[in-house]
């Protein structure tokens, strides 16, 4: 309900009609376009498609009426939101749009006879199919951690669920003093900065809530995006000491210089270099085996290893690498002809999984297979991303990227791309503010 | 279902942590005597410093430069009488003036400032010059109300308050002259809908309240630049 | 013209996936339209620039010239921004001007 008005005060008076003046070349026989997952991807798709030509009939088949959306959720753990404010309805996309929804379970497709099934029973036919299923998480790939025991005492929480709730509420009945323990996962996955995000806010939490708590992130790589102006906001917030390696350009003297720290703070961070690579876990204890020796967390939050979501392969669009490898242009698979893949699925070069990529993706895919279905030459397709981060709720990161199609690849423009490490506490504090902003603009462009 | 949005919006906003001063109870509103009080309290501002604090805090990205406006969405603040812009960023600051979320930046940048900044940067501005001016214009639609208010609606004239060039009158009467229309239009409409509520005892908003879109429309160009 | 340049870059492979300094690229690859570039703005900018109220701007109904003049001083740093330079570095003047021509055509919403 909340999310519904919220929707509707942003997109007050905008875009009922599309300001560019249409002209459907499909006036006699609208082609069918059928969108698989209703997320970020899907939804963004579904609109700029009906956005392009209302002719186009566009049915969307997800599997959940209500959307949780990833991104933000782990404000959730903060309590900062709740999980009712994860909802997203698909109202505005049916009503303003006319975008037909099916609640249902794809699992199959035949892709010479170009039909659709689900788990319910129905079959669709299809002029071209949009595929956008996000990720699915392979708990197996370390040794002791599986899905029921994700559901029970070790979430991931990084696909919205029962999970992020469970998280939450271990987090908040944690003991005094005890560590939170969060196991980064290897590339490439979904939002780059939301493990260490996610360290940071807790921190801040613990801070008021639970002072002498620890934040442990283990990790097998060595750097991570948006890297060094994440490690400096810890250094200011929380105590953290910046490696060495990370410490050029960082500010010694001024308004916010970054410091050395006496007495390490609560957050700690270990790279691969450092011997933070999980090779097992024990569910039963709550302890970690790293390559730098045992951990043991009174809270044990795993990311896991992900690959595309499991339709993907029922689809047969996947290959070694276990994402969806796609013409650029166009983002259609190079494995089925007629079916498109865009977001987390697929196989994007440069470009990281997150939402604001899903979008842009989604909008190149949306051109192409109205351009495809016109006949018409496609156009030179162009991709953003931006993922503003927080190391605190009012200390705003970022990271901005343009891409382009480069000898067939998606490429990202090289330029500067992040917060600057000597931002002043007016930009951080700016860069918070529009952080939430962006959370409310963003769904309204991909859901309203 | 307005009122609900409202409503929403409202709980929305101050639910979220945009506001970092959550839970506070808002300031409470200003008497004559309490204005006059902190306006005479206001610290002696140094321009200087105001400089540099409007780039270091960010100010210019939005209001440009020497505060002259970036663009229609963000209002000028060059040439500003020190009082007036003195007294919107305490508004700010305590949450008086928070039309909608376009006032969020400043509610969140105005927490960060002492009042000795918020004196600096108001000298700074003052010593500016105004963005335009807004000389006689006897064939304009709204001349007359400008110059004469209209006693059926109990419109004092607003020249007699903002100056007969809208250079702005006495204590935290604010200059017009030069402004973004478009911000015209829209804090006129907040004062008339009720929605900015920061001037003492509806002294300004009173004037608002039976003016059309119209007017409105027409009070913003006759000012602009 | 453009046909030739196009060419040239599919001719560079090495030196457009390395390194690739904005302007050039820009110039090299095929231009996407003013609109295929206007949507990546939208997340912030509101869908076609059409933002209804919130701490971002919109940019429908924005004046062509005064569009391109933010641009190149988001770009130049001569205008101050918290975000917009990293934008703004990633296209050329010719785009800019293809950008302004789409959110002018989408008219004001107030
Ligand atoms: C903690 C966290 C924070 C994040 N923060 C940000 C951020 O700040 N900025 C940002 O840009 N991104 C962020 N992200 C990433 C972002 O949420 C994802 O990249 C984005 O949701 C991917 O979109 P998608 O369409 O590929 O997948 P999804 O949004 O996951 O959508 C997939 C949809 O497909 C449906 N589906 C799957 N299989 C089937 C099937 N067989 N039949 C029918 N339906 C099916 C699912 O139910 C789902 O609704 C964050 C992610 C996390 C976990
Ligand atoms: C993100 C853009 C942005 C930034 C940065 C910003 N402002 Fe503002 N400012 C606005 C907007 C928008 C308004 C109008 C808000 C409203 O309607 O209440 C405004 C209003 C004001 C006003 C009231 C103007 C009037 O005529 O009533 C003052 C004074 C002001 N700002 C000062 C500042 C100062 C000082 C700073 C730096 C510390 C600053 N602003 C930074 C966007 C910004
Ligand atoms: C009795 C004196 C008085 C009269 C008459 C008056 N005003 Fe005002 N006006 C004020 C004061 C005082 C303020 C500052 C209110 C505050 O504290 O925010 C103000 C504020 C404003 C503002 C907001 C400026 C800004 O930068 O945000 C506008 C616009 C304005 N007046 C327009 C008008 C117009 C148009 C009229 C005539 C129809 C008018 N005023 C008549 C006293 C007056
Ligand atoms: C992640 C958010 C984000 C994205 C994406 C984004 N912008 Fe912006 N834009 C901003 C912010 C924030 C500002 C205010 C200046 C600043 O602080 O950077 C702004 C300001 C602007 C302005 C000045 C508006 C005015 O009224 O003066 C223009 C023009 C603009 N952006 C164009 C674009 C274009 C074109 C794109 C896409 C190619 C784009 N922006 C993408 C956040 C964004």
């Amino acid at each position: 309900m909340q999310r519904r008005d919220f929707l509707k005060a942003l997109g007050a008076g905008a875009m009922l009609a599309s300001g560019l003046s249409i002209k459907s070349v499909f006036a006699n026989a609208a082609p069918h376009v059928v969108i698989v997952g209703g997320g970020v991807g899907g939804a963004t798709a579904a609109k700029y498609l009906k956005l392009a030509d209302p002719n186009i009939r566009v049915t969307v088949i997800e599997k959940n009426p209500v959307y949780l959306r990833p991104y933000g959720s782990s404000e959730v753990l903060n309590d900062h939101i709740g999980m009712d404010d994860l909802e997203v309805r698909y109202d505005r996309l049916r009503d303003r749009y006319g975008i037909e929804f099916l609640f249902d379970m794809v699992t199959g497709v035949d892709p010479h006879r170009r039909t659709v099934r689900t788990a319910g029973g129905a079959t669709l036919g299809y002029d071209r199919m949009i595929v956008s299923p996000g990720i699915q998480l392979l708990y197996e790939r370390i040794e002791g951690y599986s899905a029921s025991v994700a559901e029970s005492r070790i979430p991931s929480a990084w696909i919205p669920g029962t999970q992020t709730r469970l998280l939450r509420d271990q987090l908040h009945a944690m003991r005094p003093g005890g560590t939170f323990v969060i196991v980064a996962p290897p590339n490439p996955y979904r939002c780059p900065p939301g493990p260490y995000e996610r360290g940071a806010l807790m921190a801040e939490w613990f801070k008021v809530h639970n002072p002498t708590a620890k934040v442990i992130i283990l990790d097998a790589k060595d750097s991570f995006v948006p890297g060094p102006s994440m490690l400096l906001g810890w250094n200011r917030l929380y105590g953290y000491n910046v490696p060495e390696r990370f410490q050029e350009g960082m500010p010694t003297e001024g308004e916010w210089p970054m410091k050395i720290h006496d007495a390490p703070g609560m957050l700690d961070w270990v790279a691969g270099r450092d011997g933070g690579r999980v090779l097992s876990v024990d569910p039963a204890s709550l302890s970690v085996e790293t390559e730098a020796g045992r951990f043991k967390a009174d809270v044990l939050n795993i990311v896991p290893p992900m690959v595309a979501g499991r339709v993907a392969f029922e689809l047969d669009l996947v290959d070694g690498r276990g994402y969806c490898p796609i013409d650029r242009r166009t983002h259609e698979s190079t494995r089925h002809p007629g079916i498109h893949v865009i977001g987390d699925a697929c196989v994007a070069d440069a470009m990281p999984k997150s939402g604001f990529s899903a979008n842009t993706q989604a909008k190149v895919a949306a051109r192409a297979v109205v351009d495809l279905l016109a006949g018409r030459d496609t156009q030179a397709p162009l991709w953003e991303n931006t993922c503003y981060a927080l190391a605190g709720t009012e200390y705003g990161l970022y990271v901005a990227d343009i891409f382009r199609l480069v000898d067939g690849r998606i490429t990202r423009m090289e330029g500067p791309r992040f917060l600057p490490l000597d931002a002043s506490r007016a930009q951080i504090r700016i860069g918070a503010l529009y952080q939430q902003n962006w959370m409310r603009t963003f769904t309204e462009d991909c859901f309203a | 279902m307005s009122k609900h949005l409202l409503l929403f919006l409202l709980l929305f906003v101050l639910g979220g942590q945009a506001l970092a001063g959550q839970g506070e109870a808002p300031a409470e509103t200003w008497t004559p005597v309490r204005l006059h009080a902190a306006l005479a309290a206001m610290p002696e501002g140094d321009a200087e410093r105001g400089a540099r604090l409007h780039d270091a805090l960010f100010c210019a990205s939005c209001h440009g430069e020497r505060g002259e406006s970036l663009s229609r969405h963000w209002p000028a603040l060059s040439g500003q009488r020190a009082p007036y812009t003195y007294k919107m960023l305490l508004d700010y600051r305590d949450g008086l003036r928070h039309e909608d979320a376009r006032a969020e930046m400043m509610v969140v940048l105005a927490r960060m400032m002492s009042e000795q900044d918020m004196a600096d940067v108001a000298a700074f501005y003052a010593a500016q010059p105004l963005p335009g001016s807004a000389p006689l214009k006897k064939g304009h639609p709204v001349n007359d109300l400008v110059r004469r208010g209209d006693p059926q609606r109990l419109i004092t004239p607003c020249a007699s308050c903002h100056g007969v060039e809208g250079q702005g009158g006495r204590n935290e009467t604010p200059s017009l002259a030069g402004q973004r229309p478009e911000y015209l239009v829209r804090t006129l409409k907040a004062f008339r809908d009720n929605t900015r509520h920061n001037d003492v005892h509806q002294g300004m908003a009173q004037f608002a309240w039976d003016l059309s879109d119209e007017e409105i429309r027409a009070l913003a160009e006759y000012y602009a630049r | 013209m453009k046909k030739f340049v196009y060419t040239l870059a599919l001719l560079l492979p090495l030196f457009a996936a390395t390194a690739p300094a904005q302007e050039s690229v820009a110039q090299q690859t095929e231009r996407p339209t003013g609109e295929m570039m206007g949507n990546t703005c939208a997340a912030c900018h509101g869908t076609y620039g059409r933002l209804g109220t919130a701490a971002f701007v919109p940019l429908a109904g924005m004046e062509v010239e005064e569009f391109v003049r933010a641009m190149r001083a988001f770009r130049d740093g001569t205008r101050p921004s918290t975000l917009m330079h990293s934008v703004a570095v990633g296209f050329s003047d010719e785009e800019y001007r293809a950008m302004a021509e789409f959110f002018a055509a989408q008219g004001t919403e107030e």
